[in-house]
């Protein structure tokens, strides 16, 4: 297909999907006086620094932006090294029943998240992680391993063994292989699951609201969350707005680490 | 894994785990009376109304709440469950009346509130009808949060517009339903999911009291003619097209602002949501309480659901908890509540900001009206889940309500077979 | 490419110099998953074999729950409506992904072309039920589109069944896609430039292109998109209790919905937890099935 096809087809489909978006920012900039769902798609006026500010106020988000930071950093970085060590276990090193292994860390992913959260209130409250920073970093680095490992070995078997071997003949270890020649090659699906899982981390609900309780140790989204019910609470625009504000950061960090999936990987030349 | 030592170690680590998380929790009261209590809702949204009060709980009891809401009331109601188990067990927590707490306090995990009770009552703080609500074998358990009647809400301006004035008899409500119709607004709202329940719970509830009652009790079948019938005219009331679109998800306050419809059926803190769309109290909207469809009954029917507050009887707070309760019955503190939540007062001591919702408090209180529990706390859980589903696929798809009222009723009973 | 000779086949009794290290590299993965995520659900299938209400002791019955779970007539509508979800999930999601990223690949500005799938992964769970809601309740946005065309009497969008599902699933799309397209690009970048190269000699483009080389050269990528794909799918929960709550009944209810009902709403802990059991085990059958095939060493070419 011609660049132009193939350009023109891309932006009336991303057009597509920006359509949500577009009424997510209309919606969250209306006050909520305005707010009226008989007319969405179009902009009536533009409070949405107020709704903001009320959101904020509201939510008491203010406290959980560093916590939240802190998860969305540290875990899904242990959780990728973790991920990318296992993968290479399986792969370059060829560790025996390598499958089976894969298996038991992917197997961490197949149960839904619901059935294990009351045991881990139980063992959190227990062993005193329960409302630490700590805690919520454990928790988070083990829910994201299995996803990292998958695409990290994955990534690893287009690494030819060749280049293992020629490491080895230089009488690098397998530490200095993995970190100086593996690592690196695999530049971009670092970064890729990095910024899937920290996204992924930093919209966390649910284990969020279930190991913690005070406001500097819980994430933002269970903050956020808490403003809204049936029995009264924040209008609709305002949590709208809270929502947009909150995925500020995600959408910053998608644009700032494009620039790793622009250019292509030469692993062909090994 | 083919490998024996791992599934093994395993299989070890976790047997020790197991039996580990197997042991008992709680811990031991500290006895304070004064300090910062500890105190989960499932009422997130009110965290800032609960945070404005401790200026006054702190100058009256030297008590200060720290409060965490948890927007899920699902997860919250697992989450107290299981920390009784724990050391985290809450020295004041929120919950819900009927089953619920009959199970809970069962078990023996709620304090005792019985001599907080008889002071209150002594004191014309609370009524002895809401007593009741709190009284298992003849003790209290918790003290009410909130109360909140469940009443007609209508747009003024529709009602104005149109012409119409407060209906006072079951009739004149269905006079205007069908002015409204004709006059091409939709009258009631409803909803497909979860507050399904309301118009049911209405109409079973102002036909007779003790065919509802009935049903909570399980003397009363789903499947019994006289509940038919009362299905059957809701179907008419369906096929009329006097109830809104059941799919929308479109939040009720803006729908009732906007005049998607003209009237819809909600607990009173239903005017905080209100207020918070943009509506004025009293001027956009007002609200009534639903005339009986039976108009030989002496009483009028209003549902009633009230939260209760309450202290873990393993807690370390425990006598903290208890302080804070006995406090939280007292004048002050439910006007200080009232102001903050903007909520009718269950104390009649108490001063009410808004002048609708106290007329509601002091209209309920008469003799010309009863209050029952609410269908969400009086039916048991399981058959509650079953019944809020059904209905909404009634609505969703309103037909012959036999087959709806069937499967409610088999789980019906299989529950009141298990319990016998 | 792994080299076809397998330096694996190892002669009994020669000693693999990598044993220990290898052991080692994989532990930290194997530990964190074992202790934060298997010791939970350990307890969970202990629950599963008793009568457990959240408060006192949890008591022993046996397989009671999953007779109990397999009797309900309305179970077999769960395991359908996840079953559409799966398919859903594989034909949509995975299928617009796999064409974003093919129609992106080296084409100049492709990066900020494929920036308006990714932005929806980014937007928070709170903002996206809300959005979604917007746009299919009766006289949302989507209505009053289409009334704009003229078009007047549309469906139901959350109310009939299977549309409901449907309509969820594509909006489940509107976010996944990105992440997929993301992980094709990954996988489309590691392909080695020399077979490509040749091919382009033979003059293969378009679809043959796609077919001799590009197809066979993602395998190891479109495993983890799939994989992942089967595996949330079978798990799907939040899209469907934010906006029908598994209704109008029952008629929207995934298996997840319903073991979280079961848990959470009616406090049948035990029950909830035999249906958390055998999705597990359905999902864990369909994972390792479906992944033994793509990840033997003979199609890592």
């Amino acid at each position: 297909m011609s660049r132009v096809i193939r350009t023109a087809v891309l932006i009336v489909l991303g057009a597509i999907w920006l359509i949500p978006v577009y009424l997510l920012l209309v919606n969250a900039a209306k006050s909520p006086d305005e707010f009226s769902t008989t007319e969405v798609w179009k902009p009536t006026d533009l409070s949405l620094f107020g709704n903001i500010a009320e959101a904020m106020e509201l939510s008491g988000l203010g406290d959980s932006v560093l916590s939240t930071l802190v998860y969305a950093v540290v875990s899904p970085t242990l959780a990728v090294l973790v991920g990318a060590a296992a993968g290479f276990a399986i792969v370059a090193l060829r560790l025996r029943h390598g499958f089976a292994w894969f298996v038991a860390i992917f197997g961490g992913t197949v149960f839904p998240l619901q059935m294990i959260l009351l045991p881990m209130f139980d063992a959190y409250s227990r062993t005193g992680l329960f409302d630490t920073r700590l805690g919520m970093v454990m928790v988070y680095t083990a829910i994201s391993i299995p996803f990292s490992a998958f695409v990290m070995r994955n990534f690893f078997t287009g690494i030819a063994h060749s280049v293992f071997e020629a490491a080895v003949l230089e009488g690098a270890t397998t530490w200095r292989i993995f970190t100086r020649v593996y690592l690196p090659m695999a530049s971009s699906a670092l970064v890729a699951v990095f910024i899937l899982q920290a996204t992924f981390i930093w919209n966390d609900f649910l284990l969020g609201l279930v190991l913690s309780q005070s406001d500097t140790v819980r994430p933002i989204v269970t903050s956020l969350a808490g403003m809204q019910s049936t029995y009264g609470g924040a209008q609709m625009s305002t949590v709208l707005a809270g929502g947009l504000l909150v995925s500020l950061p995600t959408v910053v960090l998608f644009l700032c680490t494009q620039k790793f999936f622009a250019r292509g990987l030469a692993l062909g030349q090994y | 894994m083919r490998s024996p030592k791992i599934p093994l170690g395993i299989t070890a680590a976790l047997t020790t785990a197991l039996l580990l998380a197997s042991c008992g929790g709680g811990a031991d009261d500290d006895g304070a009376t004064t300090g910062t209590l500890d105190f989960f809702t499932n009422k997130a949204a009110w965290e800032p109304d609960f945070d404005e009060l401790n200026s006054q709980s702190e100058s009256d009891v030297d008590i200060s709440l720290d409060t965490t809401g948890y927007s899920d009331a699902d997860q919250y109601d697992a989450f107290i469950r299981q920390s009784f188990r724990t050391d985290k067990s809450p020295g004041l927590f929120t919950w819900q009346t009927g089953p619920s707490l009959e199970e809970i306090v069962d078990e023996g995990l709620v304090a005792e509130t019985t001599d907080i009770w008889t002071e209150a009552v002594d004191q014309g703080w609370v009524s002895e009808d809401l007593r009741e609500t709190y009284t298992f074998d003849g003790e209290q358990y918790c003290v009410p949060m909130n109360v909140a009647y469940w009443v007609m809400y209508y747009n003024k301006a529709i009602f104005e517009e149109q012409g119409i004035s407060e209906p006072t008899t079951w009739a004149e409500l269905d006079a205007i339903a069908e002015q409204l119709t004709d006059a091409d607004i939709t009258p009631y709202y409803q909803t497909s999911t979860l507050f399904t329940f309301q118009w049911f719970q209405q109409m079973v509830a102002g036909t007779d009291p003790e065919l509802y009652n009935g049903l909570a009790t399980g003397e009363v079948k789903y499947t019994d003619p006289e509940i038919v019938e009362i299905m059957d005219t809701w179907l008419e009331q369906q096929e009329a097209g006097w109830f809104s679109d059941a799919g929308s998800t479109v939040d009720p306050a803006v729908g009732l602002k906007q005049g998607d419809y003209a009237m819809i059926n909600f607990g009173s803190f239903f005017n905080g949501s209100l207020d918070g769309a943009g509506m004025v109290s009293g001027e956009d909207y007002d609200m009534f309480v639903i005339p009986a469809t039976n108009p030989d009954l002496e009483q009028t029917p209003v549902a009633v659901e009230s939260g209760p507050l309450c202290v873990a009887e393993n807690s370390s707070q425990k006598t903290l908890g208890l302080t804070y309760s006995e406090w939280w019955m007292s004048p002050e503190a439910q006007t200080a509540w009232s102001e903050a939540r903007g909520d009718v007062a269950f104390n009649p001591e108490a001063t009410v900001a808004d002048p609708m919702l106290e007329e509601l408090g002091s209209t309920v209180a008469d003799d010309d009206h009863v209050v029952y529990d609410r269908y969400y706390e009086a039916t048991p859980t399981p058959i509650l889940t079953v019944a809020l589903e059904q209905f909404g696929a009634f609505i969703a798809n309103p037909s012959d309500p036999m087959p709806y009222l069937e499967t409610i009723q088999a789980e019906a009973d299989s529950y009141w077979a298990d319990r016998e | 490419m792994t080299s076809l000779k397998t330096p694996t086949a190892k002669t009994p009794g020669q000693r693999d110099p990598y044993r220990w290290s290898a052991r080692g590299f994989v532990a930290p993965g194997v530990l964190g998953v074992a202790v934060l995520l298997y010791l939970p659900l350990l307890w969970t299938t202990f629950i599963s074999f008793t009568e457990y209400n959240g408060l006192g002791d949890p008591e022993w019955v046996g397989i009671e729950n999953y007779a109990e779970m397999l009797d309900d007539p309305e179970f077999l509508g769960s395991v359908l409506n996840t079953l559409l979800w799966v398919v859903g999930t594989l034909l949509v999601p995975v299928g617009i992904g796999l064409g974003v990223a093919l129609l992106t690949w080296k084409l100049p500005g492709g990066t900020w072309l494929r920036l308006p799938f990714l932005i929806p992964y980014a937007v928070s769970g709170i903002g996206v039920g809300v959005i979604w809601s917007f746009i299919l309740t009766g006289d949302g946005a989507l209505d009053q589109a289409l009334a704009a065309f003229g078009i007047a009497d549309t469906p139901r969008w959350l109310v009939d069944a299977p549309l409901n599902t449907v309509v969820m699933i594509l909006a489940t799309a509107w976010q996944g896609v990105g992440v997929n397209a993301l992980l094709f690009t990954i996988g489309l970048q590691s392909i080695p430039k020399e077979p490509l190269e040749a091919a382009r000699m033979d003059g293969a483009n378009g679809v043959r292109l796609f077919r001799s080389i590009l197809w066979p050269m993602l395998r190891p990528l479109t495993a983890v998109v799939v994989g992942l794909s089967i595996v949330a799918s079978l798990k799907t929960f939040d899209i469907v209790q934010g906006m029908t709550k598994g209704g109008p009944g029952r008629a929207s209810e995934t298996l997840a919905l319903t073991m979280y009902k079961e848990t959470f709403v009616n406090s049948d802990y035990g029950l909830g937890s035999a249906i958390a059991v055998f999705l597990t085990i359905v999902t864990l059958a369909a994972a390792i099935l479906y992944l033994r095939q793509q990840l033997s060493s003979k199609h890592e070419v």
